[in-house]
């Protein structure tokens, strides 16, 4: 989320929230003051009902005892009685309901149970209802709105009514509002009365005591509604809520100032600002801090991802750049290799190589951990393992050296797995070293594991000195290495492919070429794991035993016996060619072999001696550890001259060069490698041992 | 590598079979006692082959007959070494017959 987009959020927010404050206080304010004043009017109402009740009753009670008895009373009598308590009506009603005296002619004679509403006067002759009274009513004979009471004469014979007119209220009130204002005022409501007539404010409280009419005070009679509605007015130069009840020919108004009450609001809208703003401001903060976090540990993440996708990169790189390229074809053997790595790199790796012409040497190996340190981990202890092979030119020794270099060296604390083995094209025989790893599989009439261990995983304990088991391969015999990535690949329900499957599946290739068998393994495994990711590389050799070599080396001291013996040799492999063949190999071998002992220094010599199907022929090859020479670099001698003058070296390798159909020399692991090749029939057939 | 020599009217015959190499020059050269011959007449009839070696002692045996005036030659060569006499360009230092 954006810096920006949180603080805007947060504005929108704070602004709602107080708008929300806002109304809830002015609704809440509003209620109050709705409530106030109808409590105001009601109170108003009943204090000044309740006084002129009490007041009429009180007349009604006197008259009773006055009269005595409900009788016919002449109209004076009646006239002097309703003068003297100032009322403006005055009935004796006998026990039938009818109007036997009135100070009102109009009124003598009348029904009072005819009419609906003078009716309820009638309960006052049941002898139990002790007054009845009426509200201020439009009356037939007067102007005025007139209210009724009455009380009964003993014994429920007959009753008093008085009446009084609604506009000689004034002074009535006048008697009642001392009382009301000063026992029924509230802190927050003020009244106000003022005659209808006049306007004048007949409520003393807010003029301090003299007398003032409403339009002083700033009221507005024209914007005044009489019913009980609240309505707003400017009074003492303040605005406030106002309801007004008009009664008694006075306005009655209730006034609460709106400042006042709106004060509650006011002073929740300054608290709830500050607060409010606090809160999301700290909301904020927090808020962009989070987002900032996130933004960070993202970049972190994603530079971390690169990181790692980068190491990947260059593991894989490392990893297949180090596999060895394929070998020369070799008819006594067929070898094929593949290596997949994992998404995440791990150290697989294979190797293979002569370590003569007649020895080929082959390993597969799994280093510890993944990524960049096990891709170069695993470069380090190739290059060991491989060192080690050339030098001792033994399985054993060879692991036990690697081993005595890899503790050495190995800071991160990794380790690794290997089965390397050594093939002697000769005799199928493969002497092999397992440290720790998955034994490979020998397919020949039978599908079988080498199951035999010779020691613990390389670079783990120093000074592990390793043995070799020796196993024999007859011609189409074939050798399957593999790695855990193919015993241990998963499918989607986490079941492991498993050395029964692999047997199964080996089983059908047993007559096969290894690149077949390597590929039937790798589309098995793939077909098993359905598309779930490789969790480790999986990595597969095969070398298949085509057939016994044809190939014969040895080796010899450096002095004219060695020469003499290489010869011998050389009639041993040679006896059933021709003897033009034998005498032109022999010749090459003279020279070549008596400069290497001349002329080298070296510790001893090779001949190797191989027959080839196509060109048909011999091949030689002569190596030593001498001095590096190339007899080829050097011009011929020149056979021109006189015979006194010339040089009589040199003349050997001319000789070489002329007679052998092809030579070549090689400068390679401190060795001088001078092959030759002469074309011959080949003889079909032979055999030595 | 067998070795039959004998001097006749002041000419050494050598009559050499089997193979003349490093191995067996050092032994022709040591039969190489040339004193009052003028000529040496090696009788390849028997020799399987020459190296290098061999044609060293037949250029030693020339160096001293031709000091005294006389010469090498060469008898019933094979096909091989009259290959080695010719690539070499021996052939027109010695007299090879046939």
């Amino acid at each position: 989320m954006k810096k920006r987009t949180i603080v805007a959020a947060a504005l929108c927010l704070y602004a709602a929230l107080l708008a929300a404050v806002w109304h809830v206080g002015t609704f809440r304010a509003r209620a109050m003051t709705e409530a106030l004043l109808d409590y105001a009017v009601s109170d108003i109402r009943l204090t000044m009902d309740g006084a002129i009740d009490t007041m009429l009753e009180h007349v009604a009670v006197t008259c009773i005892r006055r009269f005595g008895r409900a009788d016919r009373y002449a109209r004076e009598e009646v006239d002097t009685v309703a003068h003297l308590f100032d009322i403006d009506e005055l009935c004796i009603v006998d026990r039938a309901g009818i109007v036997i005296a009135s100070n009102d002619p109009d009124s003598l004679g009348v029904d009072m149970n005819r009419k609906e509403v003078t009716r309820p006067f009638a309960a006052l002759t049941n002898g139990t209802t002790k007054v009845v009274a009426q509200p201020f009513r439009r009356h037939a004979y007067s102007k005025s709105r007139r209210k009724y009471l009455g009380v009964p004469f003993p014994d429920g014979d007959g009753y008093v009514q008085v009446g009084l007119d609604e506009a000689r209220m004034p002074k009535m009130i006048n008697a009642q509002l001392a009382f009301l204002f000063d026992v029924e005022m509230g802190e927050t409501v003020c009244y106000l009365c003022a005659d209808m007539n006049t306007g004048a404010l007949v409520s003393s409280l807010s003029v301090d005591g003299e007398t003032s009419t409403l339009d002083e005070i700033g009221f507005d009679a024209s914007r005044a509604p009489d019913s009980d509605e609240t309505f707003e007015q400017t009074l003492f130069g303040d605005k406030a809520f106002c309801r007004s009840y008009v009664f008694g020919g006075h306005r009655f108004i209730m006034v609460v100032p709106k400042a006042e009450f709106y004060g509650t609001r006011d002073v929740l809208m300054v608290v709830m600002t500050i607060l409010l703003a606090l809160v999301l401001g700290a909301f904020v903060v927090l808020l962009v801090r989070i987002s900032n976090d996130a933004k960070r540990i993202k970049a972190f993440y994603a530079a971390e991802d690169a990181a790692r996708a980068k190491d990947m990169e260059i593991a894989k790189t490392i990893q297949t750049s180090a596999l060895p390229a394929p070998l020369a074809a070799n008819p006594c053997f067929r070898l094929a290799a593949s290596m997949t790595p994992a998404r995440e790199v791990g150290g697989d790796f294979y190797d293979f190589f002569m370590l003569d012409p007649t020895h080929l040497a082959f390993l597969v190996a799994d280093v510890s951990g993944k990524g960049i340190t096990a891709a170069l981990y695993m470069m380090t202890a190739k290059t060991v393992i491989k060192d080690a092979l050339l030098e001792t030119r033994d399985i054993a020794a060879a692991f036990t050296e690697a081993n005595k270099e890899l503790c050495r060296n190995n800071s991160a604390n990794m380790f690794l797995t290997v089965w390397g083995g050594v093939l002697d094209l000769e005799t199928g025989g493969v002497a092999f070293v397992n440290a720790g790893h998955n034994p490979p599989v020998k397919i020949g009439e039978r599908v079988e594991w080498l199951a035999d261990k010779s020691g613990p995983v390389l670079a783990f304990m120093d000074g592990v000195k390793y043995k070799s088991r020796l196993t024999h391969l007859v011609p189409g015999d074939t050798l399957f290495l593999y790695t855990d990535g193919v015993t241990e690949a998963m499918d989607g329900k986490h079941e492991l492919f498993g050395e029964e499957r692999l047997a199964t599946t080996l089983s059908a290739v047993t007559s096969s070429s290894p690149d077949t068998v390597c590929g039937v393994v790798r589309v098995a495994v793939a077909a098993f794991a359905a598309g779930a990711p490789a969790a480790d590389d999986l990595t597969v050799l095969a070398v298949k035993y085509v057939r016994r070599s044809d190939r014969f080396v040895r080796s010899f001291p450096p002095t004219q016996e060695g020469v003499c013996q290489a010869s011998a040799y050389l009639d041993e492999c040679l006896k059933e060619q021709p003897p033009d063949v034998q005498a032109s190999l022999h010749v090459i071998l003279d020279e070549i072999a008596s400069n290497i002992v001349k002329h080298s220094g070296a510790s001893g010599f090779e001949v190797d001696v191989e027959f080839t199907e196509d060109p048909a022929g011999v091949r030689l090859v002569f190596a030593d550890d001498g001095v590096p020479y190339d007899p080829l670099a050097h011009t011929d001698p020149d056979t021109k001259l006189p015979a006194a003058e010339r040089p009589i070296g040199g003349l050997g390798i001319m000789m070489v060069k002329k007679m052998a159909d092809s030579i070549s020399y090689e400068r390679a692991r401190n060795r001088n490698f001078l092959t030759v090749f002469k074309m011959a029939e080949r003889v079909k057939g032979r055999s030595i041992s | 590598m067998t070795i039959d020599k004998k001097l006749e009217n002041g000419t050494w015959m050598f009559a050499v079979a089997g193979r003349l190499d490093t191995n067996t020059a050092p032994e022709l050269e040591a039969e190489l006692k040339l004193d009052g011959a003028k000529e040496v007449v090696f009788d390849f009839g028997g020799l399987e082959y020459i190296s290098s070696a061999g044609l060293r002692v037949l250029m030693t045996a020339h160096k001293a007959m031709a000091a005294a005036g006389g010469g090498v030659k060469v008898l019933r060569p094979n096909a091989m070494v009259r290959g080695v006499f010719e690539i070499t360009g021996l052939s027109s230092v010695f007299v090879v017959e046939p």
